[in-house]
């Protein structure tokens, strides 16, 4: 299981690779969540240099809840290896924000892993997005429909 | 008297103008309560009455009839709806 709250980028290729257990491994399940434009542009002719996002954590209880939705998943179905990785600090349009990657050997357990555990990481990791534009700074607010999914999961 | 420390984030924290603060509890006391002290302690505390804000007690996500034990609880925290992932 890696479990990494980090400034820096991270390589999808290598978190890939780590999750594969030799002669075990059927299936590998994948998420990449990147930055987007959650505003319409104040000024056409901004561009995108102007736009920035920037990512606050609680540090502490970020990598306790993050760790906590992984155990869960992991009790749920039987799964060869967990890796999540999420930024934090100063972020540009099309960066990579999160990962989450799963492995296991047959390929639902993965899917509905990688799915859960982006669905309470939405919810519960202690995360929250400012994005500024030309126009100014803006908290991003949550969406309902993020807390709506976490309902599939309850039963 | 034991002295547990409060903790703010996001907008919630530049709507306060402070990131943090320290509260003294004789005993268990619930959150509400101690919403209630810093009410009287924060320079501009409505934000902390705002619909949404959540809260937690050393990580764990709380309410505002969860009880703080001050003998054992490091940090509590209040912050608006996360947005990360």
């Amino acid at each position: 299981m890696t479990l990494q709250v980090q400034e820096a980028d991270f390589n999808v290729q290598a978190l890939y690779e780590d999750l594969q257990v030799k002669n075990r491994t059927g299936a590998v399940v994948m998420f990449v969540g990147l930055v987007r434009e959650f505003n319409e542009r104040a000024h056409n002719d901004a561009t995108d240099a102007d736009h920035c996002f920037e990512l606050e954590h609680y540090a502490g209880m970020t990598e306790h809840n993050l760790k906590h939705i992984i155990d869960e998943a992991s009790q749920r179905w039987s799964l060869l290896d967990v890796c999540v990785v999420h930024r934090y600090g100063k972020l540009a349009l099309n960066d990579q924000i999160v990962f989450v990657g799963v492995s296991s050997a047959h390929r639902a357990e993965a899917f509905l892993a990688c799915d859960f555990i982006m669905d309470y990481l939405k919810s519960r990791a202690a995360f929250w997005k400012k994005e500024t534009t030309p126009a100014g700074s803006n908290w991003v607010e949550s969406k309902q429909s993020d807390s709506d999914s976490l309902k599939r999961w309850e039963s | 008297m034991s002295q547990v420390k409060i903790v703010f984030f996001a907008s919630l924290k530049e709507s306060l103008g402070q990131g943090e603060a320290f509260i003294e509890l004789e005993g268990p006391t619930s959150i509400e309560e101690i919403k209630q002290k810093l009410n009287v302690i924060l320079d501009k505390p409505d934000p902390l009455f705002e619909d949404g804000i959540q809260c937690s007690i050393d990580y764990e996500f709380a309410r505002d009839s969860s009880k703080v034990d001050p003998s054992t609880v490091k940090e509590i925290a209040f912050f608006p709806p996360v947005t990360g992932g």
